[in-house]
């Protein structure tokens, strides 16, 4: 069924518009504005849900300008995926805004939080829904940055803006990556449309792949895209921000740094996979998953504080979303589309419960750091329940929903390296490899609740309903999806949930004929097989392991503060060095207005120049142009103020000359029949003599003596400027179409002499000047007041609020 | 801004000629649709009218007597600031609303057809007939528009004359 308009506009626009209003809901409702937020979110998750369950499948779109080849369009597509990420976006959203409501009690700058909160959620969105290269950029970086103001919340620690700072270069640079990519894509199809038509890129996947294969640009679009993809889904060795982020406060941490945004590179993997599937795309994406997958959950087991365990977690559970819709070859395809699918959902639903659950321990418990923490049940059941459900589920113990996902990896690498040998029979020892630390963490967390009580830990209080009933709602579903497995395993299936998760798996799919029809379901295993026998691995290793778990976590100390072995290291190196860097002050960034506007000017000049010698414009023949004598009189009263300029031996003189220049061209304009320039030209001018004028008194009167290679280098600049602007006047007017488009505007401008009382196609007025201007070309002109009222703000904030601001 | 006081006849002049300027200003802002004019060159006109009075009278005058300011601090409340810069005058808060005011117009205008079905933007024109002396009227929606053009540059130059006069 065709998804309703005004269903997708009201799920991706409500919540930006409620951001927008939050100021004024915070001043009526105070700290209530956390639960006012979440009904917004719950009204996004329940039009999701509507779309869900009516079956809504296709291409929605706003057409803004319908120019051959400029079209502009704002299209959103309604898929598995889309409504996964959708259903991730707004559900949680829900449960981390409740769940901030008592989180956020004693914490500052709860309107900004909420505000930037629901902006991000609506950009989420708006990636989870975007059918188009340009609109999902948009909404992408739109994330970034409410991950960036979000990270920053406290706004005055230098940790805060260290995280944000690093969070912001590293996504938003891979933003970048992949807005090149996203060109070299759509350069190849024609097109910025991803899905949903005939045209669209995905449709025509398989001409596009080679076609830049026939370019030598797929591997550098895919690498690109990976890029992107790698930096928000925090994969080695682009991860290092992930662990900084968890500065914000826990509900962020929760919602953007485990459940939503950072699943957006992972989505992108996904929309992309059925695009860019190859080779290469196997190889970088198994890679670096894996990698990330294993790297990480090391990193996490040398973790000393909660957070910084999950964070660390986060990036290894998308490392292994990846590494799954990275397999697309060797009949195992269907099982990498399935890990990703399923593992999307089953992570969102342990790992934001577990943020939750970290957030309460912080509140209650005052620390967040591992070796000060045990024995919590007591004060905590309702958490621990919540734990042992979501961490047993991150391990990847069955029946818990972790292990499904998990076996999904497990068998498609095992399928993949038994259909292609040789080195791919590295993946599924990696898998495994990796997954046994992944058992160690998780048990380390549960371990949170069990055990002694720590005597420095005082007194633990009881958490607030608002904060524990997410977490709680959050568990079920876990525990739903592991009890279904069970149930699946004597026949009862849960037909809903497997059914959207084969909509998932049929929008990431890369056949067109045997996975879209293929109907996803899990269950416990019946039989022996090896993926059994690699998780049955996997826990074994772990137990043995567990009891050593603070000498290998001093081990991975130990390395990780051996500088090169540090992602770190080199990321705060290169920060610093460019810091440093003093070429950039004395000859880039010096301060002078003079210097930029040379090296501004000079380099547009050059880039014209090399534009008309690339194009080889020809200059247009004057034969038989005769220039009237008033003109060239004034023309020529012109040229000899513009060389008397130059002589002038104060400033005063100087912008006296000058103007003389421009009244000129107000009399040549007159002489043109261009009443309205000329009038606006002498205004202008007057007005710049009178600025001119003020500027001045406060300039010494005279330029003093210039040094002769100051001079020279001025001469050339201004002769090359001066020159480029001459020759584009030439060049432009020498363009003579046979079409002229004054004659377009001057047909249909005026007032016909037949007419009613009301005119409503065209102008209507005489004057075509003003018509163009207020009618024609009125969007141009509001522009151009926008562009004025922003000059003259930037003269209020630049010359006469200098003194306020930032005073530290 | 000068050290001399300016003449009499300066001051008499500019007293008499100022409101022609403004007349002129808004003359052409109405005319602007059959004849040279517009919101543009109105702005321009009026701003060169509030600058002579400004250069012949002073900035104080000119903002406290004819605008009845209202001066907005040049630092935030509470902040340590130079004697020397605090003895500058305030950012007049008038006109950035003026400059807010035809924002608005000029969007709203562009709303309004909007709102009657039409793309953003879209101007009609209307005759209305049987007004004495003229017998007709063109009356064009674009007026409004003009007007929200008028007061951005109204508002913006004399944002940029008093903050750097002020320096």
């Amino acid at each position: 069924m065709q998804p309703n308009q005004w269903v997708i506009a009201v799920i991706v626009g409500l919540p930006f518009l409620a951001a927008a209003l939050t100021p004024l809901v915070y001043r009526l409702l105070g700290e209530r504005t956390a639960y006012a937020s979440a009904a917004i979110a719950a009204v996004s998750f329940g039009l999701v849900s509507l779309l869900a369950t009516t079956g809504a499948h296709g291409l929605v779109s706003w057409t803004w300008i319908d120019a051959p080849g400029f079209e502009v369009t704002l299209s959103f597509y309604v898929d598995g995926l889309s409504l996964l990420i959708g259903f991730l976006a707004s559900g949680i959203g829900v449960l981390i805004l409740t769940y901030a409501g008592g989180y956020m009690h004693e914490e500052p700058g709860k309107m900004k939080f909420y505000a930037t909160l629901l902006a991000f959620m609506g950009s989420m969105l708006g990636v989870a829904f975007a059918a188009d290269l340009i609109v999902l950029f948009v909404f992408w970086e739109l994330t970034s940055i409410s991950s960036f103001i979000l990270i920053g919340h406290y706004t005055g620690q230098p940790s805060s803006q260290y995280a944000a700072r690093k969070s912001m270069l590293i996504t938003v640079a891979g933003g970048l990556f992949m807005l090149l990519g996203f060109l070299l894509v759509a350069g190849e199809g024609g097109t910025f449309q991803l899905l949903g038509t005939d045209q669209a890129l995905v449709a025509q996947a398989d001409s596009i792949r080679e076609g830049l294969r026939a370019d030598g640009l797929f591997v550098p679009a895919l690498v690109l895209i990976g890029i992107g993809a790698a930096a928000k889904s925090a994969q080695v060795p682009l991860h290092i921000w992930l662990p900084n982020a968890m500065e914000a406060p826990t509900p962020v941490s929760a919602f953007l740094h485990s459940a939503t945004m950072v699943k957006a590179g992972v989505y992108l993997v996904g929309r992309f996979r059925p695009l860019l599937v190859s080779d290469e795309w196997q190889l970088l994406f198994v890679a670096m998953g894996l990698v990330t997958m294993t790297v990480a959950a090391i990193l996490a087991v040398g973790a000393s504080d909660i957070k910084e365990l999950l964070a660390y977690s986060t990036a290894s559970h998308l490392g292994l979303i990846i590494a799954g819709f990275g397999v697309v070859g060797g009949g195992a395809s269907a099982y990498g589309a399935e890990t990703g699918a399923f593992h999307i959902l089953n992570h969102a639903a342990f790992k934001a419960a577990l943020f939750l659950v970290a957030g309460i321990i912080a509140h209650e418990a005052g620390t967040r750091m591992i070796d000060d923490l045990g024995g919590l049940w007591r004060d905590l059941p309702i958490a621990a329940g919540v734990t042992v459900v979501a961490a047993l589920g991150m391990a990847g113990v069955p029946p818990f929903n972790g292990f499904y996902s998990k076996e999904f990896l497990f068998e498609a690498t095992y399928e993949l390296a038994h259909a292609s040998g040789g080195l791919w029979w590295i993946l599924p020892v990696v898998a495994v490899f990796g997954s046994v630390f992944t058992f160690l963490y998780s048990i380390r967390f549960v371990m949170l609740f069990f055990g002694e009580k720590p005597e420095t830990l005082d007194h633990v209080h009881t958490p607030p309903w608002s904060m524990r009933l997410p977490a709680v709602v959050l568990a079920v579903v876990a525990g739903l999806i592991g009890l279904g497995g069970i149930t699946a395993t004597v026949g009862v299936h849960i037909e809903p949930l497997e059914e959207f998760v084969s909509q998932v798996v049929g929008a990431t799919a890369i056949d067109q004929g045997g996975e879209h029809s293929a109907h996803f379901s899990y269950h416990l295993p019946t039989e022996l097989t090896v993926p059994v026998a690699m998780s049955a691995t996997t826990i074994g290793l772990g137990i043995l392991a567990y009891p050593f778990y603070s000498q290998l976590r001093t081990t991975i100390v130990r390395l990780r503060s051996v500088p090169v072995f540090s992602a770190n290291w080199y990321y705060d190196s290169a920060v610093d060095g460019l810091d440093q860097l003093r070429v950039v002050e004395s000859k880039i960034q010096t301060g002078l207005l003079r210097t930029y506007a040379m090296v501004l000017l000079l380099a547009v000049s050059v880039m014209t120049l090399l534009a008309y010698a690339v194009t080889a414009v020809a200059l247009p023949s004057f034969a038989g142009v005769v220039t009237p004598v008033p003109m060239a009189i004034v023309l020529g009263v012109a040229v000899v103020a513009g060389l008397a300029l130059t002589r002038a031996p104060s400033h005063v003189a100087g912008v006296l000359t000058l103007s003389i220049l421009g009244f000129m061209v107000a009399i040549f304009y007159i002489l043109g029949d261009a009443p309205d320039l000329a009038l606006t030209q002498l205004l202008i001018e007057t007005l710049v003599l009178v600025l001119f004028l003020l500027v001045l008194d406060k300039l010494p009167p005279f330029y003093g003596k210039a040094r002769r290679s100051v001079v020279a280098r001025d001469a050339v600049a201004s002769s090359i400027v001066g020159g480029t602007v001459f020759l584009t006047v030439l060049v432009t007017t020498g363009a003579n179409p046979n079409q002229r488009i004054s004659n377009f505007f001057l047909e249909r401008g005026g007032v016909p002499a037949e007419h009613g009382t009301w005119i409503l196609d065209y102008g209507g007025g005489a004057n075509i000047v003003n018509v163009i201007l207020v009618d024609f070309r009125a969007f141009d002109t509001l522009g151009e007041i926008s562009v004025i009222a922003m000059a003259a703000l930037s003269v209020i904030t630049l010359v006469a609020m200098r003194e306020r601001g930032e005073t530290q | 801004m000068t050290d001399n006081e300016p003449t009499v006849i300066a001051r008499t002049v500019v007293r008499i000629v100022v409101p022609i300027i403004l007349v002129t200003a808004v003359s052409l802002l109405l005319q602007g649709h059959n004849a040279p004019g517009g919101g543009f060159i109105g702005g321009v006109l009026t701003a060169v009218a509030f600058v002579l009075v400004y250069i012949i009278f002073g900035l104080d005058y000119f903002e406290t007597e004819i605008l009845d300011r209202t001066a907005l601090p040049r630092a935030l409340p509470g902040e340590p600031v130079e004697d020397a810069e605090q003895k500058r005058p305030g950012i007049t808060k008038e006109f950035s609303e003026v400059l807010a005011i035809g924002l608005a117009l000029a969007a709203g205008s562009g709303i309004v057809a909007v709102a009657l079905g039409y793309p953003f933007l879209s101007q009609a024109v209307v005759f209305i007939e049987g007004i004495p002396l003229f017998h007709e009227i063109e009356v064009a929606s674009a007026l409004a528009f003009d007007l929200g053009v008028y007061f951005v540059v109204v508002g913006g130059l004399l944002t940029v004359v008093a903050v750097v006069g002020a320096e």
